[in-house]
């Protein structure tokens, strides 16, 4: 293959077509930066929704009277649970502490009262799918050294309902993600296919030419294959410039929002701030640069049957 | 050089192209290929270049069997035969050199024998002075020089001209025609496609007569004469007699 011909040939007919090569670069452009607003909501979603999910917890309270064996028998079975992906033990004194926290300034009136302490231990256990979350639940509901009180409370605390429709939301939204993902991405390869397909169908007579002369398909494949890599680089590079920058631009305005509605999302903001956009740029790129490429060839193929 | 055996050619829509045609061109001929539009003389060159395949019979050009000649192959074949049209099929965005070097970039040509043969061929067809002009910043009979010295440039064993003199004045035809004349002399077979009389006349060389797709006469030295007033059967009577 002789590179430098073949790229003086993109490049020549890159500068000769320039409308064309604007018309290119700005549908790659277009069609990439959508798939990459896409793919970065999606992304956010994701964090978004495990970082939910992930907060999923129960909470199984124990009996003060309960021993420190079976206590210690108990963290053995959670420590032996399939589904566990952590747990922690809270004693009755952090119990004290994490309560008046959430009492915040009265807490010293509130609790001056108190002659003992009244909060029980707990254990708090983080499963790795939020969907077992009834099943782990359930097995600790009839234990005896749980709190159980019939008629006020449960001594196996969870948030079953919220559980429940957050995890039919966030399926619903994972699933709904992926279409509009594929469908973009179809999107962008039949518009670049398009744009490619007419600046070439302008240009049949030269390839008709170039077989009487005797060129094989890859000699003249070649040029037009590097002239659509060449703009399908240049545009999904801006694109997923620009892409990033807005990802940038929306976080610090939710950052330093004091809306109080954006508060919940500030969370998972910041978790995919730190790493995704930066794999975005070669992704989009990549991708970018491969239609581009891929698009020319199959556009001429029609024209290149002899 | 180009062997045709009962070779039959029919369109879509029923239109025939070439109908039972059978003909020997042999190495260093030059060949007039005469008759009115749509009588076959494209569809023949269409032919010889694979660019159409026929339904029926057989066609050899330089020793290939055309119909057992791989796709992948036909590059090879073009490479062999230098062709000139009447619309010249320059490529619009390249200069005059350009479009000769090519040729000869197709072939993998190292860029130093290129460098060396372009001002050489352009030379001899007599556009020294116009190797950096585009198409169509020179006259019509200029591109076809253009033409030929891209066509001629590999030294290819066959030469093939559709309707060379079509496009340009009488004058400037004689020149193209005396260019085609000095090729053949060197050995490359040239088979010329055209209506123009007067030259076919003058020139006295093989003349091949096609009408409705067959081939209604083949003589030596012959002139253009008598072949649109006949009806074409006549022809074929002639021509199997």
């Amino acid at each position: 293959m002789r590179l430098s011909f073949f790229l003086a040939e993109a490049f020549e007919s890159l500068r000769r077509n320039w409308v064309m090569t604007i018309a290119s670069i700005l549908t790659v452009l277009v069609t990439m930066a959508i798939l990459g607003l896409v793919l970065v909501t999606d992304r956010n979603l994701k964090e978004g929704t495990t970082s939910l999910k992930n907060r999923v917890e129960i909470e199984v309270f124990i009996k003060d009277a309960a021993t420190d064996q079976q206590v210690d028998a108990m963290r053995q079975r959670i420590q032996a649970l399939p589904q566990l992906r952590n747990f922690e033990f809270i004693t009755k004194d952090q119990a004290l502490k994490e309560f008046e926290a959430t009492l915040g300034q009265n807490a010293k009136e509130v609790l001056a009262n108190l002659t003992v302490n009244p909060l029980p231990r707990s254990f708090r256990i983080f499963v790795k799918d939020p969907n077992q979350v009834d099943a782990v639940a359930q097995q600790f509901f009839n234990d005896p050294i749980v709190d159980n009180d019939a008629g006020t409370h449960n001594g196996v605390a969870y948030a079953k309902q919220t559980v429940r429709s957050l995890l039919g939301t966030i399926n619903l939204v994972e699933k709904g993600m992926w279409v509009v993902t594929i469908l973009f991405a179809l999107a962008a390869v039949l518009l670049t296919s398009t744009t490619v397909r007419l600046s070439i169908f302008a240009r049949r007579r030269e390839v008709e030419i170039m077989q009487l002369v005797g060129a094989t398909n890859w000699f003249i494949r070649w040029p037009f294959v590097l002239e659509g890599f060449i703009t399908g680089f240049v545009g999904s590079f801006i694109a997923a410039i620009a892409v990033w920058g807005a990802n940038v631009l929306v976080f610090n305005w939710i950052h330093n929002s004091k809306l109080d509605f954006l508060k919940p999302i500030r969370y998972p903001v910041v978790v995919q701030h730190g790493t995704w956009p930066l794999g975005l740029v070669p992704t989009l790129v990549l991708v970018g640069a491969t239609l581009g490429a891929i698009g020319s060839a199959l556009a001429l193929r029609r024209y290149l049957r002899v | 050089m180009i062997i045709f055996e009962n070779v039959t050619k029919v369109y879509d829509g029923d239109v025939v192209g070439m109908q039972d045609a059978s003909f020997h061109i042999e190495k260093g001929e030059f060949v007039f290929l005469v008759g009115p539009s749509g009588s076959g003389k494209s569809t023949l060159i269409k032919l010889v270049l694979k660019q159409l395949e026929p339904q029926q019979g057989r066609i050899l050009v330089a020793g290939r069997n055309l119909g057992t000649l791989r796709r992948s192959k036909v590059p090879l074949l073009r490479r062999n035969i230098g062709c000139v049209f009447q619309d010249f099929k320059l490529l619009p965005n390249k200069t005059v050199y350009e479009n000769v070097a090519y040729a000869l970039e197709v072939v993998g040509e190292h860029r130093r024998s290129i460098r060396r043969k372009v001002p050489e061929i352009l030379n001899l067809v007599g556009l020294s002075d116009k190797t950096n002009s585009m198409p169509h910043e020179i006259s019509g009979g200029e591109q076809q020089r253009v033409s030929v010295a891209r066509a001629f440039v590999n030294h290819p064993p066959l030469l093939l001209a559709d309707e060379p003199t079509g496009n340009i004045d009488p004058e400037t035809s004689i020149g193209i025609m005396q260019l085609l004349l000095r090729i053949n002399r060197t050995g490359t077979t040239v088979v010329i496609a055209t209506h123009d009389r007067e030259m076919v006349d003058r020139m006295r060389r093989r003349v091949i007569a096609l009408d409705g797709g067959r081939l209604v006469r083949d003589e030596r030295r012959a002139g253009y004469e008598g072949v649109e007033e006949r009806t074409g059967y006549e022809g074929v009577a002639e021509h199997e007699a």
